[in-house]
C-alpha cells in the first residue's frame, strides 16, 4: 500500500533529517530529504502519493508561510509538522490551514508514521479525484455549447417540457440532446449527472 | 574596578577576619597600654637629657646660656608624649636652667638680674607645651576623621561591588531567559536525531534478516547527535558558569562563533539574519571568556531587539572583529533598526536606564564595566545607512595590567 508513496523531509537540521529519513526507510517508506523549502520547490512534487514532513522554524521562511505558498501555488501536498517547541495556538494554526499532524521533537515513531501514513493515504485520494476530475473534464469539453446548456438545465432539476419551452425547442429534440449529454458524459443515471455537474461547478470555482 | 567587582565577590568572610586582627590586637594593646605612659614620660626625660647635654657642651661658646634645646625638648616632648610628659619636660627645664645656667650658677636661687631672664624662658617654655599639644590633638584627630572615613569608603566599595556581582548574575540570568527557546531548540535537535535514530536502529536489527550495516549507521549518528547536544550544553556552562572570575588567552573569534550557534535559532525565529565577518588570525587576549562572551551576547540580543519593528526582509545583524596587536581587539556589532538618537549614545550605558518597552537597563551597564574592567571602552554610535553600532575594544595586553 505504501510502496509507492515517497515522503519528503524538509528540515535545515542535518541531525534531525537523516534521522527522520532512516527511520522511514527502516519501515521500507521511500523518503527524500531536503535542507531547505527552495530545495524542495525547485523538485515539485511527483504524480505519485507522497507527503511533507516539514520543520515549522526554518531559515528564512518559516513552515507556515511555506504552507500557506503552497497553496497559493496550487500545490496540494499533505504536510506534518515537526516542532521542536510546540506552542497550541500555531499548532491549530497549522492544523486549520490543513496539516495532517503536528509532532513536538523528540516525536515517537509511532506518531510520526501514523501521521505520515495518513498523510499520503489523503494524498492518493486526493490524487484519485484530481484523476478523475480531468477526465470529466475532457468528457465535459467534447460537448457543444447546447448540450452543455441542456445539462445545465438538467441537473437543476428542470423536466424535458421546461427546457424545451425555456430554449424555444421542441421537447423531442432536447430528448436527443439530452440523450448525447448522457452518452457523451459516461453517466449511467440522472443523480450521477447531478454529481458531475456539480463537482465541475466547484472545480470551476476553486 | 578590579574584575572581582563584578561577578561573585570573593567569599572572605570580613568578620573572621576583622576577629582574628583584633584577638591579635588583644595583648599588644594591653602591653602597650601599661607601657605607654612610661614610655612617653621617659621620652620626656632624654628629650630634655639630650638638649641639657647639648647646652653644657655648647655654653662654653656663647657669652650667655644657650637655652633653645631645652625649647626643642619642651616642643617635642608635647608633640610626641602628650600634655602631660610636655609639662615634665617644662618642669625637668627650668629645673635644670635654674640650677646649671641662671647665675648665680649650680644653686637654685637666682640672682635679680636673671630673673626677668629666667621667667621669660618658663613662660615661653609653657606656651610651647601648650602650643605643641593642641597642635598634636589637632592633627590626631584629623587622622582619626581620615581614618574613619577610609573604613566608610571601604565599607561602601565593598557593598558596592557585591551589589554590582549580583546585578551582573541577574543580567546572565536575563539573557538566560532570553536564550531559552533557543536552547531548547540547540538541544532539542540533536536530541530528536538520538530519540529517532535508535528506533530508526530497533527497526532494522529486527527485520528479517536484520540489516546490520544500516544498524551500524544508526548508531553512529546515534554518537554524533549526542556529542552534539553535549557540546551545546558545555557552551551554556560556559556562558553562565558561576565561580571566581578567570583569565585566560582566548580568541574572541571563538566566543563570538559559539555565540552565533547559540542564538541561531533565537535569530530564526525572529527572523533576524546574522551574519559574521572574522577576521583571520585575530591575535589572543588575555580575558574573562565568561564575562567578555557575556558582553556579545548582550551587543547582539539588543541589535535583534532593535530590530523588531523592522521589516522582516531587512533584518540583518553584522557581527565583525578586527584588530592588531598594538590597537587592541575591535568586537563590533550591527544592526539595521530603527537607530539610536544621537544624545542616547552615551546614556544607554547608564544603569536603568532602557530603550526597551520591559527592558531594567541593566546588561549596558554591566557590559561596559566589564570591558572596562579589562581596560577596553565601549560605544555606540548610529550606523550612517540607519540602524546602530556597538562597539567595544579591548587592549591585546588588557590581562597584564592589573594582574
Amino acid at each position: 500500500m505504501t510502496e509507492n508513496g515517497v515522503v519528503f523531509v524538509i528540515d535545515d537540521d542535518e541531525s534531525v533529517r537523516d534521522a527522520v529519513t532512516n527511520l522511514l526507510e527502516s519501515v521500507h517508506i521511500r523518503a527524500h530529504a531536503f535542507a531547505s523549502t527552495e530545495e524542495f520547490f525547485r523538485r515539485g512534487r511527483p504524480d505519485t502519493s507522497c507527503c511533507l514532513v516539514l520543520d515549522l522554524q526554518l531559515p528564512g521562511t518559516t513552515g507556515l508561510q511555506f504552507q500557506q505558498s503552497l497553496q497559493r501555488a496550487g500545490i496540494q501536498i499533505p504536510i506534518v509538522f515537526i516542532t521542536a517547541y510546540g506552542d497550541v495556538p500555531t499548532a491549530m494554526r497549522a492544523v486549520k490551514a490543513g496539516a495532517i499532524e503536528f509532532l513536538t521533537k523528540p516525536f515517537q515513531k509511532e506518531d510520526l508514521l501514523s501521521a505520515v501514513y495518513r498523510g499520503l493515504e489523503a494524498d492518493r485520494v486526493f490524487l484519485h479525484e484530481r484523476t478523475e476530475n480531468a477526465s470529466l473534464h475532457e468528457r465535459f469539453s467534447e460537448l457543444t455549447n447546447r448540450e452543455i446548456e441542456v445539462m445545465g438545465l438538467v441537473s437543476d432539476g428542470l423536466s424535458n417540457k421546461e427546457i424545451a419551452w425555456k430554449l424555444d425547442l421542441s421537447e423531442p429534440t432536447v430528448k436527443i440532446h439530452r440523450s448525447r449529454v448522457m452518452q457523451k458524459m459516461q453517466a449511467g443515471s440522472l443523480p450521477e449527472l447531478v454529481r458531475m455537474s456539480d463537482r465541475l461547478k466547484s472545480a470551476s470555482r476553486a | 574596578m578590579t574584575p572581582a567587582a563584578l561577578t561573585y565577590p570573593k567569599t572572605f568572610d570580613r568578620n573572621t577576619d576583622a576577629a582574628a586582627r583584633s584577638i591579635s590586637m588583644g595583648w599588644r594593646a594591653t602591653v602597650w597600654h601599661m607601657l605607654r605612659p612610661v614610655a612617653a614620660y621617659g621620652a620626656a626625660v632624654s628629650f630634655v637629657g639630650i638638649s641639657f647635654i647639648l647646652t653644657f657642651l655648647l655654653q662654653r661658646f656663647f657669652p650667655y646660656p644657650f637655652l633653645f634645646f631645652f625649647f626643642g625638648a619642651v616642643v617635642a616632648s608635647a608633640w610626641f608624649s602628650g600634655t602631660g610628659p610636655g609639662f615634665l619636660s617644662v618642669v625637668l627645664s627650668t629645673v635644670l636652667v635654674d640650677y646649671f645656667f641662671v647665675p648665680p650658677f649650680n644653686s637654685f636661687s637666682i640672682t635679680p638680674s636673671a630673673e626677668a631672664y629666667f621667667g621669660a624662658f618658663v613662660v615661653c617654655a609653657l606656651i610651647a607645651t601648650w602650643v605643641s599639644s593642641s597642635k598634636k590633638k589637632t592633627e590626631q584627630a584629623l587622622l582619626q576623621a581620615r581614618d574613619e572615613l577610609e573604613q566608610r569608603v571601604s565599607e561602601r566599595t565593598a557593598a558596592l561591588m557585591r551589589t554590582q556581582g549580583e546585578l551582573a548574575h541577574l543580567s546572565r540570568m536575563l539573557s538566560m531567559a532570553e536564550l531559552t527557546a533557543s536552547v531548547v531548540h540547540e538541544i532539542g535537535q540533536p536530541l530528536t536525531g538520538v530519540v529517532t535514530n535508535g528506533q530508526a536502529c530497533l527497526e532494522w536489527l529486527s527485520a528479517s534478516p536484520p540489516n546490520a550495516e544500516k544498524a551500524r549507521r544508526s548508531a553512529e549518528s546515534i554518537v554524533r547527535d549526542g556529542t552534539r547536544a553535549g557540546a551545546v550544553l558545555n557552551r551554556i556552562r560556559a556562558l553562565f558558569q558561576k565561580g571566581r572570575p578567570e583569565k585566560e588567552w582566548v580568541n574572541l573569534n571563538d566566543l563570538v562563533e559559539g555565540l552565533m550557534i547559540l542564538l541561531r535559532d533565537e535569530a530564526r525565529r525572529r527572523q533576524v539574519r546574522l551574519h559574521a565577518h572574522l577576521e583571520a588570525d585575530l591575535p589572543q587576549v588575555r580575558v574573562d571568556s565568561v564575562q567578555l562572551q557575556q558582553v556579545i551576547l548582550n551587543l547582539m540580543v539588543n541589535a535583534m531587539d532593535a530590530m523588531n519593528d523592522s521589516p522582516a526582509e531587512e533584518r540583518r545583524v553584522l557581527v565583525a572583529s578586527r584588530g592588531t596587536r598594538h590597537k587592541g581587539i575591535v568586537i563590533r556589532v550591527e544592526d539595521c533598526g530603527q537607530g539610536l538618537a544621537p544624545e542616547l549614545c552615551e546614556k544607554i550605558f547608564e544603569p536603568f536606564f532602557s530603550t526597551k518597552p520591559h527592558g531594567i537597563g541593566v546588561g549596558l551597564s554591566i557590559s561596559r564595566s566589564i570591558v572596562e574592567s579589562h581596560n577596553g571602552q565601549i560605544r555606540a554610535f548610529p550606523r550612517p545607512e540607519g540602524g546602530t553600532v556597538a562597539e567595544f575594544t579591548i587592549p591585546v595586553f588588557a590581562g597584564e595590567i592589573d594582574d
